[in-house]
């Protein structure tokens, strides 16, 4: 009996992931002919690497509209790169984010953090306002920074902008994760941030002041 | 027989409670994913080639929502309802310096945006609530500017709603589209 259960759990995983996968596949059709006839919809195709907002508390404006009153404390703005087979961390140059070199923590434009408060990271004070979040993968730690020179694409980081920087530990992810992912969790002191991708996972404490 | 009919029952129960866990943790990528337009064009693409001549004017972010076989105006979206320009978070414009807007002046800073679609021409909102969600606590009182623009219908059908900005000659417009209408507001520097 176990054996038929695992068998039929595997069928229904492939089951579920193809349908998933398919339905990927449906959000970016766009046939030849559309791209054609529609050279303003053309201009402003909808991006492989999708934008995401994330915000801490979790899920700030659903929460808000819901009549949960809540102090926002952060709200990041990314883009979702896809793994698609690659291999993303390591050492090699085939691997997408080379250990040691800056890494924009997204895809596209830089990614960028608002605090709308000052909050704590790592026993500092960061004064609330916009900047850029990059970091710097390692294959055990991650050194996360923020950076003032904002409205950049994420590929050229002027690192005399640089205001701050913490290096905390990776952790194995399992299952591994398609599409990157930045989310805010709630913490007894204020809200973690997680990042994952692929089998890495790091996490940024941030201590509301 | 009956035994394997309850073992699909279960473990596809379990499977199916095994993904719904990684589901809550890992956010999904959205079916109406987010975009972000800048004014001038393409500017952080600009600014890292040196070749912006200014600097940023404006920036809108705004997810995009897919028409999906659907007759979007007048039907998806009522005429004479405020609409939040978009999906999910209401749609957000940033100027970096102040700009005139139909004689307007309206202040560098952060407003959202929403719509009021008609047949002919749609009202356009710039909204002092920021970082909501939809159009669902939209606030009137908390308007600082609407404006009406002709609406033209188009014999392209956007897939897509897209937002995006265009140079003119006495500054530059935001120019947005879905289904087989678009619209353009003119602003000005």
């Amino acid at each position: 009996m176990q054996f038929y259960k695992k068998i039929l759990s595997f069928f229904l995983l492939v089951i579920f992931f193809s349908c998933n996968q398919k339905e990927n596949k449906n959000d970016n059709k766009q046939s030849p002919t559309d791209t054609l006839q529609n050279n303003v919809a053309a201009l402003v195709q909808s991006d492989q690497s999708t934008l995401d907002m994330s915000w801490c508390p979790a899920n700030y404006p659903l929460e808000q509209m819901q009549g949960n009153k809540q102090k926002l404390i952060a709200r990041v703005i990314y883009s979702r790169p896809h793994k698609k087979g690659r291999k993303i961390f390591g050492t090699t140059p085939e691997s997408l984010c080379v250990y040691g070199k800056p890494w924009r923590l997204g895809a596209n434009e830089a990614t960028e953090i608002t605090f709308f408060e000052n909050v704590n990271i790592a026993g500092k004070i960061i004064e609330k306002g916009t900047y850029v979040l990059y970091c710097i993968p390692n294959e055990n730690k991650w050194t996360i920074i923020l950076n003032t020179n904002l409205y950049t694409w994420g590929l050229h980081i002027d690192e005399t902008k640089d205001i701050f920087k913490t290096d905390i530990s990776t952790i194995k992810q399992t299952p591994s994760i398609e599409d990157f992912t930045l989310f805010f969790e709630d913490t007894k002191t204020g809200c973690d941030m997680i990042m994952a991708w692929d089998d890495v996972k790091a996490v940024l404490p941030i201590v509301f002041s | 027989m009956k035994y394997l009919f309850l073992t699909i029952i279960v473990s596809g129960f379990f499977s199916i409670q095994a993904i719904a866990q990684d589901a809550q943790t890992i956010p999904p990528i959205d079916k109406s994913p987010m975009d972000m337009s800048t004014y001038p064009v393409n500017y952080p693409l600009l600014k890292i080639q040196d070749k912006a001549t200014i600097p940023i004017v404006a920036r809108v972010t705004y997810s995009r929502p897919q028409k999906n076989n659907r007759i979007i105006f007048g039907e998806l979206l009522e005429y004479n309802t405020v609409w939040r320009f978009g999906a999910n978070e209401n749609t957000e414009i940033e100027f970096f310096k102040d700009v005139k807007i139909n004689k307007v002046l309206v202040k560098k800073g952060k407003y959202s945006l929403f719509a009021i679609p008609n047949t002919d021409k749609w009202t356009i909102i710039l909204n002092k609530d920021l970082n909501t969600w939809g159009s669902f606590k939209y606030e009137k009182t908390k308007d600082v500017l609407r404006v009406d623009i002709a609406a033209q219908k188009t014999t392209e059908i956007a897939e897509s709603f897209y937002i995006y900005f265009d140079k003119t000659n006495t500054g530059f417009s935001l120019n947005a589209g879905w289904d087989d209408v678009k619209v353009s507001l003119p602003i000005n520097m």
